[in-house]
């Protein structure tokens, strides 16, 4: 290994690392029929309520008390928890390298009561090294929430605070190329406001945002997001999604749709999600096309296993040949306690013109 | 010459296919640098791995200059793609590393 690629490895194992957690939408369809059957917040993802507390009991190997801190005293008004998250591999561009990516340490409130709650997500992130030592600190979600059903996983939602606008399909696998590339990017978490209404036949969420001026940001850009699902059916959905953005550098117009279908004989969930990447250059005014795909697959495999293989395109812009990539994942998830979630992910990335990549890493995740 | 020629020509690419993408520090930047190498997680303006950051035009020229490109001089920047160093899970196309070699030859315009 050349000693530039070691001091890059080294890099990354000392922190380039990043994530955050999310729902298993592979449990959406298969087990419930909204995010909001397992979390409390509209997005999915955070907090899980009472039945998601059920669930990670009962799909974990040793279903350990669930709750936060295994039944820690907390006051009615306050639900807690958090995520730690890290990860340890080889990556690769052609040339194999180390890596390791201490991924997420988050606490997670929700305070309030008869429907109004303040929420919070928080916690560490790697340093600048250039920035300063505050940076590692961090509040990556601060926002206050209306339900009109409180406890109930239907409703309308209001929300406004810091939080990522709904858009999409919102995959655990921040990885996952419709969230690398697409519009519902890590750390995209903007300043805004969003209504939404969740019910088992229909959700819509639609947000408002501006860019984060304060905390560095991954969103550049101010406008607008929206999601529609409808279920058809007891085992499938369907979705559109849409964003605008538009900041100093780029206007970007994101358009798209997104399937499940639950397949109960084969107990297989499939998902995807389709998007055109609408981008216009401010400077210049050019304009170029993206587009972008993932499809999923997920089925348990036996208590607490899930398989995931995932198929995903990018094409970086529709007038070049060869400037487009695809990749084939694996995940396979083993939920060993209520609490902690041991991951092996790989992918195979093949592109239209230059080497193959790809990774494969061990990722263990534990849940306050 | 040297800016005409850089706003103005296309890249034939090695593979035999056209790029008509104009050549400037804005295709070089906001095109190329930042879905390739500005997420989140590594050069970006949130977490600047290396000091680095290409998810903007000014970050963008920015780390530029600090990898040294300059007219004719790829620096640093072309050192770890051109040896297959960076990125180093998710590699870069090659029609984007020909465009980035004909910016600094035709004299790394807007930088």
């Amino acid at each position: 290994m050349r000693p530039l690629h070691i001091v890059i490895t080294v890099a990354l194992a000392l922190g380039a690392g990043a994530s955050n957690a999310h729902a298993y939408p592979q449990y959406q369809l298969a087990r419930d029929a909204t995010c909001t059957g397992c979390h409390l917040s509209p997005a999915g993802g955070g907090l899980l309520n009472e039945n998601g507390l059920g669930v990670a009991e009962a799909e974990s190997w040793k279903g350990t008390d669930p709750t936060f801190f295994y039944g820690a005293s907390l006051p009615n008004w306050l639900q807690m928890s958090g995520d730690i998250r890290g990860a340890v591999g080889a990556v690769g561009n052609g040339a194999l390298g180390g890596a390791a990516y201490p991924m997420q340490a988050e606490v997670i409130a929700s305070a309030g009561a008869r429907g109004f709650t303040f929420n919070a997500t928080g916690g560490l992130r790697r340093p600048q090294e250039d920035g300063s030592p505050a940076h590692v600190v961090w509040s990556r979600e601060h926002y206050l929430m209306w339900q009109q059903k409180p406890g109930e996983v239907e409703g309308m939602y209001i929300r406004a605070g810091r939080f990522m606008p709904v858009y999409g399909l919102r995959l655990a696998e921040h990885v996952a190329y419709t969230q690398r590339f697409g519009g519902y990017p890590l750390y995209g978490e903007t300043n805004g406001a969003a209504v939404e209404y969740v019910s088992p036949r229909f959700e819509a969420h639609a947000t408002g945002f501006i860019h984060d001026p304060i905390a560095s940001a991954v969103e550049h850009g101010d406008g607008v997001a929206g999601y529609v699902e409808v279920r058809l059916g007891e085992h499938a959905a369907l979705g559109a999604e849409g964003k605008y953005a538009s900041d100093d550098d780029l206007t970007r117009t994101y358009a798209g749709i997104t399937g499940k279908i639950f397949i109960p004989g084969a107990d297989l969930l499939i998902q995807g999600e389709a998007e055109l990447v609408h981008q216009e250059v401010a400077s210049t005014s050019r304009t170029y096309n993206q587009l972008v795909g993932y499809v999923l697959a997920s089925r348990p495999i036996a208590q607490a296993w899930l398989l995931d293989v995932g198929g995903g395109h990018y094409t970086q812009d529709t007038k070049v040949d060869g400037n487009y990539r695809d990749c084939i994942d694996a995940n396979v998830h083993w939920f060993v306690t209520s609490h902690f979630e041991a991951l092996m992910t790989m992918r195979v990335e093949i592109l239209g013109s230059g080497p193959t990549g790809g990774y494969a890493l061990a990722q263990v995740h534990y849940r306050l | 010459m040297r800016v005409l020629l850089g706003l103005s020509c296309s890249v034939l690419v090695a593979c035999g296919t056209i790029d008509d993408r104009p050549v400037t520090v804005e295709v070089v930047s906001l095109e190329i640098l930042a879905p390739t190498c500005g997420a989140v997680q590594c050069h970006s303006t949130t977490t600047r791995l290396e000091g680095l950051a290409f998810d903007t035009l000014d970050e963008a020229k920015a780390s530029m200059r600090r990898l040294r490109v300059r007219a004719g001089n790829g620096g640093e920047l072309l050192e770890v793609i051109e040896e297959n160093e960076m990125p180093p899970d998710s590699p870069m196309f090659e029609n984007d590393i020909h465009l980035i070699e004909a910016w600094i030859d035709a004299g790394a315009v807007g930088l």
